[in-house]
């Protein structure tokens, strides 16, 4: 099976096992919703104020949730189901790929579905709107591919679930500023090509990482 | 004469302050099937996973399928081993059947859904296999692995317990697979520590005992 | 643990710094308040050396697995958190009476406290783990990963314009630093790095001990040989 098709068949496989269990749609998703709701009740809700911090708090709850979605149950496949997928010769880097892959098109959908609670909540004016389907996906990407490696390391661990987040957030942070940066830019009508830049640049030194660093991380499982 | 499917030479593993293995000599050959008993913590887990490339030894050499233990030739043979171990390696949320055909497809490198299907049948599960997993018991797991087993063919067939959670009429499963794969001129290595019941299929046996093979009739 | 030349000599180049950061003449503009400077600056050099030794170690325990790597990316992490850490303290400290606030936002500050929560991140996760080589495997990957953050940080500052200062070491032309100043910035900048590495080569003699004192290696019994047959009725079965 040529490398594409193995990746394509395990994305397949991993997003039918998420729709099943819907942990992303009908759990993280909603709360994330129940946080954008929260805010406004502890600021005040003084809409001027909402409009102009609105994108700022959508792209916070993004980054703080959709770690959640990266972590979540179905992206580590159970130990034994990782020791059967490396005996069935798919190369590391593939399955890297392929859960990255999948989370980015979970989280995807996370930050739709969060943007149209954040557009309904918070009222933002955003000029140029269509530069979002350049952030969307690139943050999207970054914050797979990191979660991704992030859950790597913590697999086997009890603490997964609160160690997880403390070690992806904080490197996330350069997504989380060139996004906010690029739609404040957009509501001031200035260029924000640069922070578009930064967003590939951090998104292919993490691509890069996560394909090198998967054969080694694979090793430490056994 | 051809040369052992599987050949250990020396074989330790050491962890940082324990020894699990101390020096493991052992040879599978074409045809032949081999059970490997011992004690609870003895180490026949690490064992198995060495002869499965999964698990690099600390000291030693081998072979597996022709391939230098702990280099990057065993990346190449790894599809012809066939692994079924303490716990069944399905996803919770996938049927029985998406998981046999999740398994055999990657495996084989194409899709296998129909192969998936008619080896549940074989093995007992046809009516079962739009059940999800999580709501399987855990012999209904393990038998879909054996069905994995029987679409992908392996020529080293490693066994860890595997029959634990058969019930009597599906022990029979064990035998057919091991002869199956012995059948085709593959090995097979038998983990279990029902000394009666696994004796008849096998051709040898092995005990290890203090990090060591002993009673090798190979 | 007797002193060691690296100790005696930490101690002193440290000595010796500190009295000249007390003697130099203070700053034209910002009077006494400057000196905290002479630990800012070397603390905030400190983070970033630090955390490339842990970046070089991993890459070498990825391509050697000898331990000794790991030790040495684990205790200089642990040493530039400090110096992290102080960085930041000091920093809050000198900005408060000339910035006004404890906490600017400044894009290069935020960057900093963030680097400091990355290797927090990366020491929890060599905690969690028992077993030296898996923590060694893992912990290098995270090295390599959170390493990443470095030349972002950098080319932040000119991109953000915060409040933070330009470099002003930094351009030889022309630093923007009297000599004295210069001077005394410089020999705090020795120091901190001389007793960085004496701090670092400790706390790798102490992991290495950890080590061996929890994982003996002179072990001859199996770890099988530890389970024996239960006694049921007061029999062994």
């Amino acid at each position: 099976m040529s490398l594409r098709r193995q990746i394509a068949t395990l994305i397949r496989f991993e997003l039918r096992d998420e729709l099943r269990g819907g942990e992303v749609a009908l759990v993280v998703l909603p709360f994330a919703v129940i946080a954008l709701l929260t805010i406004p009740m502890a600021v005040g809700i003084d809409t001027p104020l909402l409009e102009r911090i609105g994108p700022g708090i959508y792209w916070s709850i993004v980054m703080l949730f959709g770690v959640l979605v990266t972590q979540r149950h179905s992206s580590l496949a159970p130990a034994a189901a990782r020791d059967m997928l490396r005996l069935s010769g798919v190369d590391p880097a593939a399955r890297f790929a392929a859960t990255t892959l999948a989370t980015f098109i979970l989280l995807l959908g996370f930050e739709v579905g969060a943007g149209l609670a954040t557009v309904l909540l918070y009222n933002p004016s955003l000029s140029s709107w269509w530069w979002l389907a350049a952030l969307l996906p690139l943050t999207a990407a970054g914050l797979a591919m990191i979660g991704t490696i992030g859950g790597n390391l913590v697999s086997g661990l009890q603490t997964r679930t609160s160690l997880a987040p403390l070690i992806v957030v904080p490197i996330a942070v350069p997504l989380l500023l060139g996004a906010a940066q690029a739609t404040e830019g957009l509501r001031l009508g200035a260029g924000i090509l640069r922070w578009v830049l930064l967003l590939a640049v951090v998104d292919t030194v993490l691509a890069l990482a996560g394909v090198l660093t998967a054969r080694p991380l694979e090793e430490s499982a056994a | 004469m051809t040369s052992p499917t599987v050949s250990l030479r020396s074989i330790g593993v050491r962890k940082p302050g324990s020894l699990i293995l101390r020096s493991i000599d052992l040879e599978l050959h074409a045809g032949s099937a081999t059970a490997l008993f011992g004690s609870n913590g003895s180490g026949k887990t690490t064992l198995l996973r060495v002869v499965a490339t999964l698990l690099r030894p600390s000291t030693g050499s081998g072979s597996v399928l022709g391939a230098a233990l702990g280099s990057a030739e065993t990346d190449s043979v790894r599809r012809r081993i066939g692994l079924i171990g303490h716990e069944p390696a399905l996803y919770p949320n996938l049927t029985l059947a998406e998981n046999a055909e999740l398994a055999a497809s990657v495996a084989l490198g194409r899709q296998a859904r129909s192969e998936a299907r008619h080896a549940l049948e074989q093995v007992g599960l046809a009516a079962a296999a739009d059940r999800r997993a999580s709501s399987c018991s855990n012999g209904m797991r393990r038998r879909v692995e054996f069905a994995r087993m029987l679409i992908i063919a392996p020529d080293l067939l490693l066994l860890d317990e595997a029959h634990v959670g058969l019930d009597p009429e599906a022990w029979g499963l064990v035998g057919h697979l091991i002869s199956d794969v012995t059948a085709r001129g593959g090995s097979a290595l038998v983990v279990a520590h029902e000394e009666e019941r696994v004796r008849p299929l096998v051709d040898h046996t092995v005990t290890l005992v203090d990090g060591a093979l002993t009673r090798n009739h190979s | 643990m007797s002193a060691r030349p690296l100790d005696l000599a930490a101690i002193g180049t440290l000595v010796t710094a500190f009295v000249a950061g007390l003697v130099v003449p203070p700053d034209a503009v910002q009077g006494d308040l400057q000196r905290i400077m002479y630990v800012h600056v070397p603390s905030a050099w400190l983070a970033y050396l630090s955390f490339t030794v842990t970046l070089v170690a991993s890459v070498a325990y990825l391509r050697v697995r000898s331990l000794r790597w790991d030790r040495l990316a684990g205790a200089s992490a642990e040493v530039g958190v400090v110096f992290t850490g102080l960085a930041l303290v000091t920093g809050m400290i000198w900005g408060k009476p000339v910035w006004g606030v404890w906490w600017t936002w400044d894009a290069r500050l935020v960057l900093t406290a963030v680097m400091f929560f990355v290797y927090l991140g990366y020491l929890a996760l060599r905690r969690s783990f028992e077993d030296p080589e898996v923590r060694a495997h893992r912990s290098a990957v995270l090295g390599v990963v959170a390493a990443l953050q470095i030349p972002i940080v950098h080319f932040s500052v000119t991109w953000w314009r915060g409040l933070h200062q330009p470099p002003t070491v930094l351009r030889p032309d022309n630093p923007q630093i009297d000599a004295p100043l210069l001077f005394a910035l410089l020999m705090a900048v020795t120091a901190f790095t001389v007793v960085f590495v004496a701090l670092v080569s400790r706390r790798a003699e102490l992991t290495a001990a950890e080590d061996a004192a929890r994982h003996p290696d002179d072990t001859d019994a199996t770890a099988g040989s530890a389970i024996t047959a239960p006694i049921v009725g007061g029999r062994t079965t």
